[in-house]
């Protein structure tokens, strides 16, 4: 008897269980997006080390040896003006047979993407609307200027010592 | 009449334009200075620790060894007659004992007697490490607490003759012995005022010119100034103008384009020279403080620069080898009598450089517990007061020659006096002192005499 009088309690229990935590599932979908840094977070001066280990990786897709890596900060900490250091190595590391650099031919049949894989390879990042325009027009319209000479003008711009 | 107020007018005026500051060329204001007395001035730091006793007083082995053997082994600085008993100094010659065999002279006269010596000087304000010494010599202040792998925290003497007298980078160059011990650091200091901006150039030319460089810079491509590098100058000002808008700078030493291609094509020529055996080495030249002071010699020859100076190191080998270290002193003396010499045959440096040498610091009058291969004791340098003595001479235009200034009993002149001789010789020591950044009581050697 006892327990027939708590029957309608019960039920009303259930009742409100079925109809009070009902969870709607959202989902959510984005578009895919490679993050980049931007210049902007670029604050910290490269030390030589990391500057030619990261040069020699860019410009022969390889690491450089670890004892090599000390014969170059040697040979670096040695000139005074680091800017000489850095070019006269870059254009020596450029007149190798193993640098891997896209050919003229290569980089004329497609200037932007050209553009796009320099600025990816040596800022690790995209170009910007404007910084694309600019490359691809002064590129069109030199037709002297090879894809060594940009290589050289990025390895050894302000950015490119930054991290 | 007319004459004579004409001269007058141009003598005010002359008066005028001296004593009022200018902007110099680069936007920076410019304060007039005095005369210069010389040119171009070469500084020889005979660093590594050097003691009184082995060189201006010439005791050989008898305030060492306990050997009564005395003689001068510095013949080209200074004149004395040689040992003449255990020459260990020189170079083999075949069949001879080591070291048996004295070198050349290569002077006539020696630097004594064409300059000024002063022979007891002092080392005052810091302890005696090397790095701390050279440190001193090149700024004219004791940094008490100086430690390796930082720069020097008051300002160079290059700093002060290119913020004051205007000099750009190729003017003023460091040539370091090594690029150990922080040397490569001494080009320039960290003070605000002063620091990259106006910083001397630097070689270790044993290393940019020795192993490392020839295996990885020797035959780098040069590119063409106009067809190539204009394109490449075009490029990086696009890049560089939106980075470094943002207040990043990269630290240089403020080289214009054309001295960069400049020390290039020095680079260049000298690896070239190093393949035709012309590379303006003393006569002989085996220990890497010779070779050094043969690469000066090419820095000079090709640049010829205001000032130069010229590190060398061979002799703390004394803290393990007395044989070594006489050897060392000796081919100290035979690279700065060569390096005399060459510049008397540069035509657009004779008659117009001051030489000065001194060591930056001396060494303990109380030997240490090794003995080397002759059985002979070694000596430390831990700021005892033998290490604080030390010399120091200056030769060129306007300097007395056979002159000495103080003695053993009458000590005369500080190590840290080096940076405002140079200055003085230039004609900025007031700008320098004004600056209030070298050592209390630091002054022109000049001053002292």
């Amino acid at each position: 008897m006892k327990y027939f009088r708590s029957l309608p309690y019960c039920f009303a229990f259930c009742f409100l269980g079925l109809f009070s935590c009902t969870e709607n599932t959202y989902v959510y979908e984005v578009n895919e997006i490679n993050v980049e840094p931007n210049n902007a977070e670029k604050d910290k001066i490269k030390a030589s080390g990391q500057y030619i280990a990261i040069l020699y990786a860019n410009l022969f897709q390889t690491a450089l040896s670890p004892s090599e890596l000390v014969d170059y900060a040697e040979l670096i900490a040695s000139i005074g003006d680091k800017q000489v250091a850095y070019e006269t190595i870059i254009a020596k590391f450029l007149s190798s047979p193993d640098v891997v650099i896209p050919s003229k031919s290569e980089m004329d049949s497609n200037v932007g993407q050209f553009v796009i894989d320099t600025y990816q390879r040596f800022y690790v990042r995209n170009p910007s609307q404007a910084e694309k325009t600019y490359f691809v027009n002064y590129l069109e319209s030199r037709p002297d200027v090879t894809p060594e000479l940009v290589y050289f003008s990025f390895a050894t711009s302000a950015e490119y010592n930054y991290y | 009449m007319k004459r004579r107020n004409f001269i007058k007018k141009a003598a005010l005026a002359t008066a005028g334009t001296i004593g009022v500051p200018y902007i110099l060329p680069s936007g920076r204001l410019f304060a007039s200075t005095a005369a210069a007395m010389s040119e171009h001035v070469v500084l020889v730091l005979f660093a590594g620790g050097v003691r009184n006793q082995e060189t201006v007083y010439q005791r050989y082995l008898a305030e060492s060894q306990g050997l009564n053997i005395e003689g001068n082994i510095l013949y080209n600085m200074l004149s004395g007659d040689a040992p003449e008993l255990k020459i260990v100094y020189g170079t083999q010659s075949a069949g001879g004992q080591p070291g048996g065999t004295p070198i050349d002279q290569i002077l006539s006269t020696p630097l004594d007697k064409q300059g000024t010596l002063f022979p007891e000087m002092r080392y005052t304000g810091s302890y005696t490490g090397h790095y701390t010494g050279l440190s001193n010599a090149l700024s004219g202040y004791y940094e008490t607490s100086q430690g390796l792998q930082s720069r020097p925290l008051h300002p160079t003497i290059f700093e002060y003759l290119r913020r004051h007298a205007g000099m750009k980078a190729t003017d003023t160059w460091f040539i370091g012995n090594s690029i150990s011990s922080s040397t490569p650091l001494l080009n320039y200091s960290a003070h605000r005022d002063y620091g990259s901006d106006y910083a001397a150039n630097f070689f270790a030319p044993t290393v940019t010119f020795g192993q490392l460089g020839d295996k990885y810079i020797k035959g780098f491509k040069t590119y063409h100034p106009e067809e190539e590098l204009d394109p490449v100058r075009e490029m990086r000002a696009f890049l560089d103008q939106a980075f470094l808008r943002d207040g990043r700078s990269i630290p240089n030493l403020n080289n214009t384009e054309a001295e960069i291609a400049d020390i290039k094509a020095f680079i260049k020529n000298v690896f070239d020279r190093l393949d035709n055996d012309q590379v303006a080495f003393p006569p002989v030249a085996d220990n890497g403080d010779l070779k050094t002071i043969g690469f000066a010699a090419e820095v000079m020859r090709w640049f010829k620069p205001r000032l130069t100076v010229v590190n060398m190191s061979s002799a703390d080998s004394c803290h393990g080898s007395f044989t070594n270290y006489l050897g060392s002193l000796h081919r100290g003396d035979h690279g700065i009598g060569f390096l005399w010499d060459f510049i008397q045959n540069q035509t657009e440096m004779a008659g117009k450089t001051t030489m000065l040498v001194m060591p930056e610091h001396g060494r303990n009058y109380t030997p240490n517990a090794i003995t080397d291969e002759n059985d002979w004791v070694s000596f430390d340098h831990d700021s005892d007061e033998n290490s604080r003595r030390i010399f120091s001479m200056m030769v060129g235009p306007g300097i007395d020659g056979n002159l000495r200034v103080g003695s053993e009993s009458n000590p005369i002149g500080d190590a840290a006096d080096i940076t405002p001789t140079i200055a003085d010789i230039f004609g900025i020591k007031n700008q320098v002192m004004n600056a209030g950044l070298v050592a209390p009581g630091a002054m022109s050697l000049f001053d002292r005499i």
